[in-house]
């Protein structure tokens, strides 16, 4: 079975998506817990929060424990976007 | 009349070319994916290719009034839709497609030297690989996923290929309708790559950062 690797772009889907559909609750999804869901290592998980924290995809939110990850609505639009663009690279065979 | 009716087909190129690279534009400055970047690249490409034989047909025909079209701007426009072509296999790893081996090579080589007494003979034929490597990876990529729309752009760039060898064989028999034929064919090619477009959720305002 061939083997399929992710592209940078479909770590930070995957990420959205994770932080947008499965959080286990309304704070957000800790570093832990996308760590298991992406399947990111945490350098790299730590890189792409901070990212896209900075362009404004992911809210962060700080409590006494630890960071907490929320999809924006910019997030939203984002995933949306890509999801889309995703579905027409598919078309030509094509990853984005 | 028929260079005429050959540049509207060019034309008609040109703006679906125009259109298809604005589409994927608009996806790599929304998602900053170097697919996306390298698409856009190719779609601008073919649609300048086909704008340049279009336009260039029309400026000899009005403007200078010459009877006979001079094949440096179809040679000229055909090598700038190459460069969309090879943008298009070049996304799909074009690596894996030239043998390393020696044997492959002595097979391969003369496909590209046989050819060598005319550069639209060398440009058409490099052309037609590309659309048939591209067209085969499509394939594939529709065998894995089932995906109807994978279909289309698979027809598409087989539409493409045989418009280029059409175009090809038509240098061959000069007075005949092939050329006419070759451009239909690529024009129908491109519109079925639109088929992909036509899935994608379009909403307004849809910009985000590129540097994501």
């Amino acid at each position: 079975m061939a083997v399929t690797y992710r592209t940078h772009m479909s770590i930070i889907g995957d990420i959205l998506t994770t932080t947008r559909d499965e959080s286990p609750d309304e704070t957000g999804a800790s570093v832990t817990y996308l760590i298991r869901k992406a399947n990111v290592s945490y350098g790299r998980l730590s890189k792409i929060l901070e990212t896209l924290v900075s362009q404004g995809l992911l809210e962060q939110s700080s409590s006494d424990r630890a960071c907490k990850y929320r999809i924006s609505d910019r997030g939203r639009e984002f995933l949306q976007a890509y999801r889309g663009f995703r579905e027409f690279a598919d078309s030509f065979g094509l990853r984005i | 009349m028929e260079v005429v009716f050959e540049s509207a087909l060019n034309l008609l190129g040109f703006v679906v070319g125009l259109v298809l690279g604005i589409f994927t534009h608009i996806g790599f400055r929304n998602t900053g994916s170097p697919t996306l970047f390298r698409l856009n690249i190719a779609f601008f490409s073919i649609g300048i290719g086909f704008g340049v034989v279009g336009f260039g047909d029309l400026m000899e025909l009005w403007v200078f009034k010459y009877t006979t079209v001079d094949t440096w701007i179809q040679t000229l426009g055909i090598g700038i839709q190459t460069v969309g072509y090879f943008f298009i296999a070049f996304s799909h790893g074009i690596k894996s497609f030239f043998p390393k081996s020696r044997y492959f090579k002595s097979i391969a080589a003369p496909l590209f030297i046989l050819p060598g007494n005319s550069i639209e003979h060398i440009i058409r034929s490099i052309s037609f690989i590309l659309l048939v490597y591209g067209t085969i990876e499509t394939i594939m990529s529709y065998m894995e996923s089932r995906k109807r729309s994978a279909l289309f752009v698979a027809t598409g760039l087989g539409l493409l290929a045989l418009g280029e060898f059409l175009g090809w064989y038509s240098i061959v028999f000069p007075k005949s309708i092939l050329y006419f034929v070759s451009v239909s064919t690529k024009i129908v090619g491109l519109g079925a790559l639109f088929v992909p477009i036509s899935q994608v959720p379009m909403r307004g305002g849809m910009r985000i950062g590129g540097n994501v």
